[in-house]
């Protein structure tokens, strides 16, 4: 979240926005936007229908050793202007990555227009 | 058994040769991974390097004689915590996180804004003791303006409540800072110089 916080200037240019989903409820999102000074959206999607919707979520949840489930896993979703998905890569982001590929996508809808 | 030995020393040799991580300079400097020089510190510092993505990029370890936690770190690291592009309020941010999650109850006893590497910079000295953990810590971090971005060069030394700051660590660090030249345009560098082109 943090390195997202970083490069939202690079995001900005390369006319992208960033939104966080996460299951938390929305007072417990709210604090933790304020500890990190996050300045983009986060969202609390607490049914979690999002998470459901961009495969995020598991059917057969793993349980951490203290029994607890873990449904979700963290994904970094990429959707075009067109609502297309582009990318998903689970597990911690990979900024450089993101950016490269945000850079070649804006490429491809300038070379389009 | 002669036959597999061979086989596999053969394997071996195949092997690409790897570059050095360091090459010295003839001007007491080395040259790391062709991407930055710098004034390594002497003998008995190991090298701590980034090899799969993590919080720092490369920097310098050394265990010190006495009793856990005598040690001395420094590092140089291009993502410092926070996200602010003023290295005030960077500053603000990053000591509220710096040595957090040690325990330390640390305070900010030196706050200024310098000159280094002939960059727009800001040193922050910090330091402060874990009474539970009987360990108490002292850093000096540089918080400096690199483009857009701000990088950082962070030195922590520990020692148990009971032992004594030893300032000749601080000493390498201050060197190892001083000397310290980007040969290459970093990441981010490189991808706002694609975006200028791409018009964006």
């Amino acid at each position: 979240m943090e390195a997202h916080n970083r490069d939202l200037y690079l995001y900005k240019r390369l006319n992208a926005r960033v939104l966080g989903v996460s299951m938390d409820d929305p007072n417990t999102n709210k604090h933790f936007a304020k500890s990190l000074d996050l300045q983009f959206p986060l969202i609390s999607n607490v049914l979690p229908w999002m998470g459901m919707k961009y495969g995020a979520f598991s059917h057969t949840p793993p349980f951490r050793p203290d029994g607890t489930p873990s449904w979700f896993g963290r994904r970094t979703v990429v959707i075009d202007k067109n609502s297309i998905v582009r990318y998903i890569k689970d597990g911690s982001p990979d900024n450089q990555e993101i950016l490269m590929f945000l850079l070649k996508l804006e490429k491809e809808f300038r070379g389009k227009k | 058994m002669a036959a597999l030995a061979g086989l596999l020393s053969g394997c071996a040799t195949m092997e690409p040769k790897k570059p050095p991580t360091m090459v010295p300079t003839d001007h007491d400097t080395v040259i790391y991974l062709e991407k930055y020089e710098f004034k390594r510190p002497p003998e008995g510092w190991a090298l701590m390097r980034n090899v799969e993505g993590g919080d720092f990029e490369l920097g310098f370890m050394r265990i010190e004689k006495g009793d856990f936690p005598t040690q001395t770190t420094f590092m140089y690291d291009e993502q410092p915590y926070g996200s602010s592009q003023d290295l005030g309020k960077r500053a603000d941010y990053y000591c509220t996180k710096f040595l957090f999650n040690s325990g330390i109850e640390a305070k900010v006893t030196k706050r200024e804004r310098v000159t280094a590497m002939g960059r727009e910079a800001l040193v922050l000295e910090m330091g402060g003791e874990n009474p539970v953990q009987k360990e108490k810590a002292k850093s000096t971090i540089y918080l400096i303006k690199k483009g857009n971005r701000i990088v950082s060069f962070v030195c922590t030394q520990w020692r148990p409540l009971t032992g004594t700051f030893s300032e000749e660590p601080f000493g390498h660090f201050e060197a190892f800072v001083k000397s310290f030249k980007f040969l290459k345009k970093d990441f981010y560098e490189q991808l706002e110089e694609e975006m200028t082109k791409a018009g964006l």
